[in-house]
Order: structure tokens, then C-alpha cells, then sequence
């Protein structure tokens, strides 16, 4: 025991009463953004660049006026926040989620002349930093509340499912909308391709690093050149490894007809699943032979001192303890997948990156958002569904 | 019945066990005392084929181990270790079933044994069965190691330093419920630890290990009397060791007929312990104590001469 110790201790820590000043500062963020920013854009056609509209003419002022209340509200309640403030601060950004296509339909009653088919209303700066800032309070909520993933997720679902009812339902001028409906069958194929493409590199390397990080543990000195190859294969830029398998890929097809007939090719899906699979193996492979080297030496000792047979301690003790982890390996594996799929459409292979080019070229930016949302939602929804799974899997929330 | 004979284990060039050879009888308990690495764990070991003997003989009921399959065998050994090893992803009923579960007993077999065991060891059925071994205290989470040991009730139970982690009152509270459990069950038994005083608390043979060889075994009471040298006589306490005997002996081996003097005014039950005795005489500034029965009828007396005396006379006989 120290003088130090007698010192009266400096206040650190948040308690209950104190200002939760991440929420007010996010609540100003949110303010200023409302009224300093553009909320939408409004143009008479695809090609002309549109004129912008601040909150007063895009709302009209009741709406900008609940809106700054509703905003405003998150920071008064997180200035005293208690457990019931938080409950009601989660209710407070669903609402204001839900109310963001709202807003643009009033946007579109306001601004839109109906004697233009052909006018289309973009979204402004305002609305993607305040969905931003709102998802950033989701978490600064889930987390003073002890939320598991869970919750938040399917409260997030509720709200997607709002958005999507009023843009097929009230919102034919939003520009998103019009782009859509113009290419609909095509943007349902991209989904498909998309996410089959994701799910089958994701599995194929499940399954691969399964195998590698077991023979891994077996043989002690494969460990080091698997992980140098690996890491060498993710520093090589994603666009370069597409070119580099080029080449091999259309040579190996046109000469072994038996490749060729099974739809190996030097573009198209083929060359992009193995790439994919190559930027997969490392997170594969190092989180699961982690996830099973991880598992207790005293755990696995008893198991032996019992009388399990080599497969039964596998099977019932070593896997299941290591399944959180591994399971991580597999979110970010499918995350990272999801972003680099969008990439593959640059060699042929489809998927929703195809908008992102397309529109691109076109300087067309509301069908780039057409290819980019979907991908952003997809990485999200894997995100949060196998987060949850690997929270669940931990019996009694163990470690 | 356990036997070892000229038993050695060797790590490379390594020995870790060398030439030791024991003898455990069927439903005797038997304690492997010894600093940290001095091979009384890796001796336990060999005895469930954990690991494999380097030479000598290892036989277990009439068969030498090799004979056996190590799984088949484990299945028949209950074990216990340090840390528990309970599996963290399992209940506790789960964790005790284990091994009759690997026997395939039949699913209402498994949980009438568990319930039974789980009463056994203090632990009730309702509040414990679901709950997940990171929701127990450390003495339940033993208790619960215990129990899955005993579960497919086997003839042997090796314990590696299974109280190690406890704090000192846990300790001596499954120490005691050990005792009565064993005495009870008669499981031959081969317990490690570095604790004397847990060993001599416990075991019906001691045996004291160091460097990977036995330098002394035999009953608590014999090797107090009489250590081979001055490792084990510091093992055993130093000037402690006379306490550490008077715990073992009981009030009522040494107790005389009542005197025709006045009976003394400090009473003490007959099984109590010697030392408790002393520390009784200590405390009242007397060297008489009346003996009573678990009625408190008196049935004799003690007297601190006649300890000294006897204790002389031990000595003696332990020499012959």
C-alpha cells in the first residue's frame, strides 16, 4: 500500500449520469449535416446533371422541422442517458431509419413536375451521412445495452423491408428506382451470379482450409510455406492475379479439351472463382488453424484420460470449442468475398460489379449506387447473420 | 490391484522416472508426493497409457498394460486432473455422463447414474445439472471432475494434484469429502500432489519421490517416525513432524481408564485427534483431558505424560 493509493481516484469512467457524448456528438453530426448539406437532387433526365435542394425545399418545413426534432431528441435523451433513455434512443433511430423514404417521397411530391415522366430525384450527402452516423449510434447503443447481434439485425431487416415497400410503392422518381426498373430481370441475375459466385468460393474454401490447417498440424514444417505462400498470394492486387490467370487459364482450355467442356477459360467464371478462392484460403486457413490450435491442452487431456477414441476428440471435444473462432474465419472470408466479386465482372464473370462498371463508364452514378447498395447490404446482412451464429454457438456466452 | 516393477520412462536422453517399483492393493489409496518434476505426474500417466512406459513392468489386475487397449483401459480408470478438464461446451450432467456414454450405456442408465453421483458429491440435481462449467466456482467445478471420474464406477481412480488450484478452505472441504467418499467406495486409488499434509491427510501409503526416483514409502505413520533423510524429514515439516503424527493417531488409542482423582474439566470426544488434544491442553493450562463418547458420557482419560510416553514406544516398535 503506496501514498498513491490514497489519493482520492480521478473520475475516468462514465457512469449513468454523465453525458453519453459519443450519442451528442453523433446528434450534432447529424444536425449539422441535416442543414448543411444537400438533401436530394433533382434532375428533368438520366443525362443532365441535377440541381440540389437543402432541407427547407426538399421537406418543406414541417418536415424539416420533425426531422431536426427527432434528430435533436437523440441528443437530449443521451444527455441523461439510463437504461430506459437507451431503449427509447433505439427506438428513436429505427423511426428515423423508417422515415428516410418518407422523406423522399414528400421530396418528390414537393419537387417533382408531374408533366416530366422522365424527372428523377437523387439522393443527397445528407442522407448518406445520416445513415451513416445512425448505424454508428446502432452500435454505441447495442453495445451500453448488452444487445446481442441479434436484435439489432433483425430490427435492421424490419427497416429494409420499409425502404423496399415505399420504392416499389410510392417511389417511381427515385433515381435508384428508375434504374432498377429499367434492368430488373438483369439485376436479379447479377444477385444470383453474385452470390453464387460468393458461396461457392466461400465453400470450396471452407472445405480447402479445413484440410490445409489439419494437415498443417500434422506436418510441422508445411506450416511455414503454406502461410508464406498464402500471404503472398493477398499482396498481389486483385485486378493483377485476374490478368495473371489469364493466360495459363486459356492455354490449359484450349489445350486439354476435357477443361475446356467443364467451362475452364482464360475470362468468365472459371478464372474468377479461382482467384477468389486463392484471396480466401488465408483468413481460411489461419483462422481455422487458430481456432483448433487455440482449444485447451487440459480439455483435450482429460478427453484422452477418458477414453475418447482420436476421431471422437475431434469430433465432439476440438471442432466444437473451436467453431466460434473458425466461424469468424468464415464472416471475414465472405465479407472480404463479397467486396472482390464486385471486381470479377471486369473479366466477365457477371455479378453486381457489372453495374458498378457500367455505370461508371456511362458516368451514370445512380446505377453504380444500383450495383454498389446491393453489395453493401449483402456484406452487411453475412456480416451480422454469421457474427450472431458464432455468438450463439458459445455455450452460456463462454470466453 | 496396481503394481509397478523396475519401472522407467525416459524422454530422449532424458530419464524422468528411474527404476521405481510400487505396489498399490485393491482398495487402498496411495499418494506420490515430490517437488514439481520430480516425475510422480509422468508416473501417473503411464498407469492409464497416457504415456508409454520405457522399461520395466506395469501390471494391473494380473495383466501387464500392454495387454490392454489404452482406450478400453482409460474407460475403465476414472481420472482426475488439475484444471478440471471439464469440457466447456458441455453441462455438467453432460460432462459427468461421458464415460458411460462412450461405454454406450443406454440413455436412462447414463442419467440415473448421474443424478446418483451428483448427489454423492453434494452437488443438487436441480441447480447443477444445466449449468455450464464456467458458472462454477472452482470447488464445484472439481466436485463435478470428481464425479465424472467415478461415473462408469471403476475399479481405479488416478487423481493428478486435483485440489492444486483451490483456496485453502475449498481444499480441505473436498479433502474431507474424498475421505468420506472413499471410504465408502474403496476405489484403489493413486493421488498426486505436492502437499504433504493433503497426503498424509489422505493416503493409506506414501510414497516420496524425487528426481525421478522413490526415496521412501510406506504408511503416513512410518515414514513421520522415521524418515530416510533429511529431504523427506523437510517434505514432512522439520520440527512439525510431531504434530503432523499426533493428527493421525486418535484420542482413543492412547486413553486410560478413569483415575480415582477428580475428572478433568476440559472434555474431549474420542475420535478426535491427538493434536487436537495437545492444543486443547495448550489452550485450558491443563495435562489431563476427560474422554467422552459422542453422548458426552465420559469413558476415560488422557494425560500428556502418557502421550510423551507412548509416542516413545511407537518409535520404538517402528525400529523392529
Amino acid at each position: 500500500m503506496s501514498l498513491l493509493d490514497a489519493l482520492p481516484t480521478p473520475r475516468l469512467r462514465w457512469d449513468g449520469r454523465h453525458p453519453n457524448t459519443v450519442l451528442v456528438s453523433l446528434s450534432l453530426i447529424m444536425l449539422a449535416a441535416f442543414w448543411g448539406l444537400d438533401v436530394v437532387s433533382m434532375a428533368p433526365n438520366r443525362i443532365v446533371q441535377g440541381t440540389s435542394y437543402g432541407a427547407l425545399e426538399a421537406l418543406g418545413w414541417p418536415g424539416a422541422l420533425l426531422a431536426t426534432l427527432l434528430l435533436s431528441f437523440i441528443g437530449i435523451l443521451a444527455w441523461q442517458p439510463s437504461h430506459r433513455h437507451y431503449r427509447a434512443l433505439l427506438a428513436a433511430v429505427m423511426t428515423l431509419m423508417a422515415l428516410m423514404p418518407v422523406g423522399l417521397i414528400a421530396s418528390s411530391y414537393l419537387l417533382i413536375d408531374p408533366e416530366l415522366p422522365q424527372a428523377r430525384l437523387g439522393l443527397g450527402a445528407t442522407y448518406w451521412v445520416v445513415l451513416f452516423v445512425l448505424l454508428l449510434c446502432l452500435i454505441e447503443i447495442r453495445l451500453r445495452l448488452k444487445l446481442t447481434r441479434l436484435w439489432p439485425t433483425l430490427l435492421l431487416c424490419g427497416v429494409a423491408l420499409v425502404w423496399w415497400l415505399c420504392a416499389t410503392l410510392w417511389l417511381d422518381s427515385l433515381a435508384l428506382v428508375q434504374e432498377f426498373k429499367a434492368r430488373d430481370r438483369q439485376f436479379l441475375r447479377a444477385i444470383g451470379q453474385h452470390v453464387t459466385l460468393v458461396g461457392a468460393a466461400v465453400s470450396i474454401s471452407v472445405v480447402v482450409g479445413l484440410v490445409l490447417a489439419m494437415l498443417m498440424r500434422r506436418y510441422a514444417r508445411l506450416q511455414k510455406g503454406a502461410f508464406a505462400v498464402l500471404n503472398f498470394l493477398q499482396t498481389i492486387p486483385s485486378l493483377a492475379l485476374f490478368g495473371l490467370l489469364l493466360a495459363p487459364l486459356a492455354w490449359l482450355a484450349a489445350n486439354v479439351p476435357l477443361l475446356g467442356r467443364l467451362g475452364v477459360s482464360g475470362i468468365g467464371t472459371m478464372p474468377a472463382l479461382i482467384a477468389l478462392i486463392a484471396y480466401s484460403l488465408l483468413p481460411m486457413v489461419r483462422n481455422t488453424y487458430i481456432a483448433l490450435e487455440e482449444v485447451s491442452p487440459d480439455t483435450l487431456e482429460a478427453a484422452k484420460g477418458m477414453g475418447m477414441r482420436a476421431g471422437q476428440r475431434f469430433w465432439q471435444v476440438r471442432l466444437p470449442l473451436a467453431l466460434p473462432v473458425l466461424l469468424e474465419g468464415v464472416r471475414i472470408t465472405t465479407v472480404q468475398a463479397i467486396g472482390l466479386t464486385a471486381v470479377a465482372a471486369l473479366i466477365g464473370a457477371g455479378g453486381l460489379g457489372t453495374f458498378i462498371f457500367q455505370g461508371l463508364g456511362q458516368a451514370a452514378m445512380d446505377m453504380v449506387l444500383l450495383g454498389a447498395l446491393p453489395i453493401l447490404m449483402l456484406a452487411l446482412v453475412v456480416d451480422a447473420g454469421l457474427g450472431a451464429l458464432a455468438e450463439a454457438l458459445r455455450p452460456g456466452g463462454t470466453r | 490391484m496396481i503394481e509397478l516393477s523396475h519401472v522407467s520412462k525416459r524422454f530422449g536422453e532424458e530419464t524422468a522416472v528411474d527404476d521405481i517399483s510400487l505396489r498399490v492393493p485393491k482398495g487402498k489409496f496411495c499418494a506420490l508426493v515430490g517437488t514439481s518434476g520430480c516425475g510422480k505426474s509422468t508416473t501417473l500417466r503411464m498407469i492409464n497409457r497416457l504415456i508409454e512406459h520405457s522399461e520395466g513392468d506395469i501390471i494391473l489386475d494380473g495383466q501387464a498394460i500392454e495387454v490392454y487397449d489404452p482406450v478400453k483401459l482409460r474407460r475403465r480408470i476414472g481420472y482426475v486432473i488439475q484444471h478440471t478438464g471439464l469440457f466447456p461446451h458441455w453441462n455438467v450432467a453432460r460432462n459427468i455422463g461421458l464415460v458411460p456414454r462412450l461405454l454406450k450405456w443406454s440413455a436412462a442408465d447414463v442419467q440415473g447414474r448421474v443424478e446418483e453421483l451428483m448427489d454423492l458429491l453434494g452437488l443438487p440435481v436441480g441447480e447443477f445439472a444445466h449449468k455450464y462449467p464456467h458458472q462454477l466456482s472452482g470447488g464445484q467445478a472439481q466436485r463435478v471432475g470428481v464425479a465424472r471420474a467415478l461415473a462408469a464406477d471403476p475399479d481405479i481412480l488416478l487423481m493428478d494434484e486435483p485440489f492444486g488450484a483451490l483456496d485453502p478452505i475449498t481444499r480441505e472441504k473436498l479433502q474431507d469429502e474424498l475421505a468420506k467418499i472413499q471410504a465408502r467406495l474403496h476405489k484403489t486409488v493413486v493421488f498426486v500432489t505436492h502437499d504433504m499434509d493433503e497426503a498424509l491427510k489422505l493416503a493409506d501409503h506414501l510414497v516420496v519421490m524425487r528426481e525421478g526416483r522413490i526415496v521412501q514409502q510406506g504408511s503416513p505413520l512410518a515414514l513421520l517416525q522415521q524418515p530416510a533423510d533429511s529431504f523427506v524429514e523437510s517434505l514432512l515439516g522439520g520440527l512439525e513432524r510431531g504434530l503432523k503424527q499426533a493428527a493421525l493417531t486418535r484420542v482413543k488409542d492412547h486413553m486410560t481408564s478413569m483415575g480415582p482423582t477428580l475428572p478433568a474439566q476440559s472434555r474431549i470426544p474420542a475420535d478426535f485427534s491427538l493434536r487436537q488434544a495437545l492444543s486443547m491442553m495448550l489452550r485450558d493450562h491443563s495435562d489431563r483431558l476427560t474422554v467422552v463418547d459422542q453422548h458426552d458420557v465420559p469413558i476415560g482419560e488422557l494425560s500428556l505424560r502418557r502421550i510423551i510416553k507412548e509416542a516413545q514406544l511407537d518409535k520404538g516398535s517402528a525400529r523392529e
